[in-house]
């Protein structure tokens, strides 16, 4: 690691907070809130390069998002051209759907095996770095996903032509739709990476959730595909909404993982926490 | 042949006043094609308030039901609580 | 004293309710263009503005619970999402049987029906995490029930933009004034049964709350008196 990471230019230890004189008072306005965005990157490089090791995310992620294409593509082959449209942003947002409800299962798997995850919320790394990396690194997915659903698309259905016709446009509803589903779906992948992992409450809780952002960009999309002169129009709401997305989701970040911190606290101390559950159903059976 | 003499019917109304001394009216202008279509759009109305009684009655026996259910559940919870606090009391004054 | 509100606000209920009945069935018209069924509308869209309020409500509870670590939140908070559920129930199922008694369609895609499907999935994911899930997520389903507040509004003009490129079945227009007469009182019986029912509810967890910590201390109190696995018979 380079010594100039979270240290301060000097080398020692910067803890934030008032740098140590003389060092100029905007530079160190700018360091401190230079503080989160490098943490945030730190983190996510490291996810990605334990990621890169072994390429175990991006190969099945990448193979159910082509299983997943081919499926559609199956069932909507006979679809004649004026139909299509309507079926196209379908597709796209619901592959990315099963993708992201897949990624973000296992997005805290680290976490939760080498039972990580309370030593870095003690660790000096700010909360919100923590959710910035995670949600980056779901987007990363989300987009090489894309790369392959949409280039898919446009070659099994003639009439997302459109989307190669306008790459730049798609690309940006594509990054814009993936990040706001990232955003939502990272603080509830968050709040169940406990070593029980009741990773079947997160299907429950994500589709529902993240529905709006994907009709946002589902009607995005089909202004695409149609041509709507309103598409700038569209796209600047989603930009919006992830804006509105992100600092809810950072917000409520913090306060979940404090729950699961607590609640594996509880768990350590043998399920006598206060309103525990386990504890109550225990009491029940013994009654 | 006597008309019917429902008053309540669209006939009743287009039927000519009944003469005092009760004798036999015909009935002009009212040909049967006429009589069997208004009977057919009565008919047709008849069928539809049934019916949308019936989707009444359905509606507000889900709803009372469904309030009436959770009542049930919380009263039900309230006596698992209550017999709750009676053990406790009781493991409290046996130690 | 305030243990008897519950019961005083059930008992208006219930006298409320068969004067609302009366009110809809004997005194208000038969409405022109949706014929006799229209009356169900008279308890649906009450029931529909109770589900929305106890949803804020719960997202409120949810926030404070998470922002000042309140008990008393928390109660108020699955009270309502339960009470947002059951209404949730009456809503899409009342509201469909009218639309098959109208239209022949029980669902029609329209904005305000998906709209209100998802919030009720909200709250129903939120009741299951409360139930099943693991020991820290308490918080986690606040989480839920703040988003799924937010959301609303997001679904519903994102449903509406889609819907303009079809022909939608917007009924709900103005109203005359004798049937807003018929409305008043079917909404005031439905508002305080569930008033009454989040009050009960609500208290029900705090005490549930509260004997959780008698019972830790209680254990902690008497180690070696351990308790009957058959029950303790009085």
């Amino acid at each position: 690691m380079r010594r100039s990471s979270v240290h301060g230019i000097s080398g020692r230890p910067y803890r934030g907070g008032a740098a140590p004189w003389p060092w100029p008072r905007a530079f160190r306005a700018t360091t401190a809130a230079m503080r989160l965005p490098r943490q945030a990157w730190l983190l996510a490089k490291n996810d990605l390069r334990q990621e890169l090791r072994d390429l175990e995310l991006v190969a099945t992620a990448g193979f159910f998002t082509l299983v997943v294409l081919v499926m559609f593509g199956l069932s909507f082959a006979s679809l004649g051209l004026s139909a299509q449209p309507l079926v196209i942003p379908g597709i796209l947002w619901l592959a990315v759907a099963f993708v992201g409800a897949l990624t973000l299962t296992r997005i805290f798997d680290r976490e939760r095996e080498s039972d990580t995850l309370r030593a870095l919320l003690t660790a000096p790394v700010d909360r919100l770095a923590i959710y910035l990396a995670k949600a980056a690194v779901t987007l990363l997915v989300l987009v090489g996903c894309s790369l392959i659903v949409v280039p898919g698309l446009v070659l099994l259905f003639p009439a997302a032509g459109v989307l190669a016709e306008y790459p730049l446009q798609t690309a940006t509803l594509v990054v814009l739709g993936s990040l706001a589903y990232a955003s939502v779906g990272t603080v509830f992948a968050a709040g169940l990476a406990t070593t029980s992992g009741k990773n079947v409450l997160l299907s429950v809780i994500l589709y529902p959730l993240t529905s709006p952002v994907l009709m946002w960009s589902l009607v995005s999309t089909r202004a695409l595909l149609e041509k709507h002169p309103d598409l700038s129009v569209y796209l600047a709401q989603l930009a919006a909404l992830d804006v509105l997305l992100l600092v809810l989701g950072g917000w409520l970040f913090e306060a979940v993982l404090v729950g699961v911190g607590r609640g594996k606290a509880g768990a350590d101390r043998g399920a006598r926490s206060r309103g525990s559950r386990d504890a109550r159903d225990a009491r029940r059976r013994r009654r | 042949m006597r008309a019917n003499g429902d008053q309540a019917t669209l006939l009743g109304l287009w039927a000519p006043e009944a003469s005092a001394n009760d004798d036999y009216e015909a009935v002009e202008g009212l040909d049967r094609a006429s009589i069997e279509c208004v009977r057919a759009h009565e008919a047709e109305a008849a069928r539809k308030t049934a019916s949308d009684y019936e989707h009444i009655v359905w509606a507000y026996g889900v709803i009372w039901s469904v309030f009436a259910i959770y009542g049930v559940l919380l009263w039900r919870r309230g006596q698992r609580l209550r017999q709750d606090v009676q053990t406790l009391r009781s493991r409290i004054d046996r130690a | 004293m305030a243990r008897m509100i519950p019961v005083v606000l059930l008992a208006i209920a219930a006298v409320v309710f068969p004067l609302s009945v009366k009110t809809i069935f004997l005194e208000v018209g038969i409405e022109r263009q949706l014929g006799t069924v229209q009356k169900i509308f008279y308890f649906h869209v009450p029931l529909a503005w109770i589900m929305m309020l106890f949803g804020v409500v719960c997202g409120i509870a949810a926030g404070v619970q998470l922002r000042r670590e309140s008990r008393g939140g928390e109660a108020i908070a699955i009270a309502a999402g339960e009470l947002a559920v059951v209404a949730g129930i009456g809503v899409l199922i009342t509201g469909p049987i009218w639309g098959h008694a109208s239209w022949g369609r029980p669902w029609t895609w329209d904005a305000r029906q998906v709209s209100t499907g998802l919030l009720w999935l909200v709250f129903v994911a939120y009741v299951l995490v409360r139930r099943y899930g693991a020991a820290g997520s308490e918080r986690l389903a606040a989480a839920l029930a703040i988003f799924g507040a937010v959301n609303v509004p997001i679904t519903y003009y994102a449903v509406k933009i889609w819907k303009t490129t079809h022909p939608s079945n917007d009924v709900v227009g103005t109203l005359p004034p004798e049937m807003w007469a018929a409305l008043w009182p079917a909404l005031g019986a439905l508002l305080a049964t569930s008033i009454a029912l989040v009050m009960i509810r609500a208290r029900q967890e705090r005490a549930e709350m509260d004997l959780d910590d008698a019972w830790v201390r209680a254990e902690d109190l008497g180690p070696n008196s351990k308790p009957n696995p058959n029950g303790d018979a009085t």
